[in-house]
């Protein structure tokens, strides 16, 4: 196989024929996650580059206006150079979003990177974050990325996101907490079957699938989730422990 | 074909009454229009007692979609491939790694094991020599799962086609799959265990075998 | 005189098919998927691989990939882990690999197990590269898609997250690069607290996914 270098390295693509690895052409600054760069070339006679926490003071005052998500702020960096950025994210397809003057919501764990010209938000939803405005970024799925619109029923592990569509009914309150101790799994929506319940979506928009995959390990769900036990009462804990014993055997078998 | 390929890892299919499909649980990805689902008893036939009992373990829940729209099927991020059956002959697939089929086909739980009868597969499947494997007669399509995707290599007679067990996804056709240990095989070392117990597939029809050895 | 190279091809993209003709190749353990024909598989341990001296290293590092002999009349099929295949030529020339990526090896090539170092402390990962040397053709492993082939040149030093590292070619300086920067890119993730960073002349294979 050819080998690629700066001159022939796309600006801002996949590199070609793989999906599963994109490079960013780096001037000037990119908000990315970490843990997803597997290689860079730092550009020739350039300054170098550099990846600073959100939280260090140099970039406080333009990260606070864009970037409102605390809870996931120890996952993202700002690289700061001149250079090429060769991301991956463990074996999933990457591609590149164009959102204009729009609104989308979608998993944190698979955003990777977005232009400094996005506004980046904590959903309500546990583990998604909302993306506003007009900018460029780039997600992750498990396989390549499925457009559909509403009216649909999902299951929560295939979605990626939604966008200008109003959220699923399906709230992080209290009515979703008592409708997941209820044990009336895939009744809430009026569907009668034992597969888990779904997020069921209306109105007018874009709602993004990818094929199922095992539980993603996102530490600030589960942070999330453990707040809300606090407002359980012994019925509900215990209820709560066997679905979770459950769910935890099943998951074991595999 | 009902069964459409979305991606690699994605099909479609469209429900309607009399056109019902068959699904692993947790299989369901989406779906639009008016679609039920509802679990159904995985078939146990051919084995009785005994067996049958220490099959149940082994049995992976199927849940039955009826009404009228679309459902779009993948599972855990593996690669699905859709297979025709009735053609050349059944669909013989590694219990596990059956994902959906049409209702029209008919599913037998069959048990591969070294020695035939019950008797053989019960010792079997003490030892561990062997598997499970589910078998579909009738005419129709049937999606299976496996770890990075399969290749399909020809079965021939007047050949044998060697597969590791680890690897096997299915085969169609009239195709006869027998167990058997590789004598010469010594100093296994690490966990090459597909090179010391093989499946030996002659007669006429197709394997499918997955890039990797891993299980589902 | 050139010498003949053994058939290796591709089944799609993770598949590697090898004919034998009474020959033999070298593969890692467990990667014998499906063969037609008569074909033995060994360990190859004392004797089977290259020397004494290279057997009783595998051993006392416990490398983790440990290469099998195949021999006979047929076609074998190889794959590992649905990993992507990727075919590189020697000619006479030296590759670095890291050892878990290494799925098939030609004949006539010879392997040594190196030490790379202070790598791995944290990962308990990587810590063994095997060089190749000689006439033949590699196949290598690449973790989460296509491997991606960058061209190293003295204008243009790449640093490389080492697991996402598969192989290296040509003349190349590998130097172990601790810097704050590389460890806030790492965030809460269990990456390793360096990076590899490679100047001089050659290639070097990475894979979309880190170990």
């Amino acid at each position: 196989m050819q080998p690629l270098d700066p001159t022939s390295l796309p600006d801002n693509d996949n590199i070609p024929g793989n999906h599963y690895a994109y490079c960013v052409r780096l001037t000037g600054q990119l908000f990315m996650q970490t843990g997803r760069m597997i290689a860079y070339y730092p550009a020739p006679n350039g300054p170098g580059i550099r990846f600073e926490p959100l939280t260090t003071a140099s970039v406080s005052g333009f990260v606070a206006a864009q970037f409102s998500a605390p809870l996931y702020a120890r996952d993202w960096v700002v690289a700061t150079g001149q250079g090429h950025l060769i991301l991956g994210d463990r074996g999933y397809d990457i591609n590149s979003y164009d959102l204009g003057d729009g609104n989308l919501t979608l998993r944190a764990a698979n955003l990777l990177a977005y232009d400094a010209t996005l506004e980046l938000k904590q959903s309500i939803v546990p583990g998604f974050l909302t993306l506003l405005g007009t900018g460029k970024f780039l997600a992750s799925s498990s396989g390549p990325v499925i457009f559909a619109e509403p009216p649909i029923r999902v299951d929560p592990q295939a979605l990626v996101g939604w966008a200008d569509c109003p959220s699923p009914s399906h709230h992080y309150d209290a009515g979703w907490m008592s409708g997941f101790l209820g044990g009336a799994m895939g009744m809430m929506f009026g569907v009668q079957s034992g597969e888990e319940r779904q997020y069921d979506f209306t109105g007018a928009g874009t709602v993004l699938l990818q094929s199922s995959e095992k539980t993603l390990a996102d530490p600030h769900l589960v942070q999330q989730l453990e707040g809300q036990v606090g407002a359980l009462d012994v019925p509900g804990l215990s209820h709560l422990q066997s679905v979770i014993a459950q769910r935890l055997s099943s998951q074991q078998q595999h | 074909m009902p069964f459409e390929q979305v991606n690699g890892k994605v099909v479609s299919v469209p429900v309607a009454p009399g056109r019902e499909v068959l699904a692993r649980r947790g299989a369901m990805l989406a779906y639009t229009g008016q679609v039920q689902f509802a679990p159904v008893r995985a078939s146990a036939g051919g084995m009785g007692g005994m067996a049958g009992r220490m099959m149940a373990g082994e049995q992976v829940q199927m849940m039955v979609a009826q009404g009228q729209g679309t459902v779009h099927y993948g599972y855990r991020g593996m690669y699905l491939t859709i297979i025709e059956v009735g053609q050349m002959g059944p669909l013989t697939v590694e219990a596990d790694r059956l994902v959906a089929h049409d209702a029209g086909l008919q599913a037998t739980l069959v048990f591969l094991g070294s020695q035939g009868g019950i008797r053989g597969a019960v010792r079997g499947a003490v030892s561990g020599q062997g598997m499970f494997t589910t078998q579909l007669h009738g005419y129709g399509t049937a999606v299976v799962l496996s770890h990075g995707g399969t290749i399909a290599l020809p079965v021939q007679p007047g050949q044998t086609t060697t597969v590791d067990p680890q690897a096997f996804v299915a085969h169609v056709g009239q195709v006869n799959a027998d167990i058997a240990l590789n004598a010469s095989w010594r100093d296994a070392v690490g966990r090459g265990s597909g090179e010391a117990i093989q499946l030996k597939m002659t007669g006429n029809g197709t394997v499918y075998v997955q890039a990797s050895e891993q299980k589902i | 005189m050139i010498p003949v190279m053994q058939a290796f091809r591709l089944s799609g993209s993770r598949v590697l098919e090898v004919d034998l003709h009474g020959d033999a190749v070298r593969a890692a353990h467990g990667a014998m998927i499906a063969y037609t024909g008569d074909v033995a598989f060994k360990s190859a341990g004392m004797g089977g691989g290259d020397g004494l001296r290279a057997a009783l290293k595998r051993r006392a590092t416990g490398e983790s990939v440990s290469l099998m002999h195949c021999s006979g009349h047929g076609t074998v099929y190889f794959a590992k882990d649905a990993m992507e295949v990727l075919l590189v030529e020697l000619a006479g020339d030296t590759l670095k690999v890291e050892s878990e990526q290494l799925l098939a090896l030609s004949d006539k090539l010879s392997t040594d197990v190196a030490f790379a170092g202070l790598r791995g402390m944290s990962s308990g990962q990587g810590l063994f590269t095997t060089t190749v040397t000689g006439y033949g053709t590699a196949a290598l492993l690449s973790s989460g898609g296509p491997p991606i082939a960058l061209g190293v040149s003295p204008q243009f030093p790449l640093v490389v997250d080492p697991d996402a590292f598969i192989a290296s070619q040509g003349r190349l300086n590998q130097t172990f690069v601790t810097d704050v920067s590389w460890r806030n890119l790492i965030g809460e993730s269990s990456g390793e607290a360096f990076s590899l960073r490679f100047d001089g002349h050659g290639v070097v294979y990475i894979q979309p996914e880190e170990r």
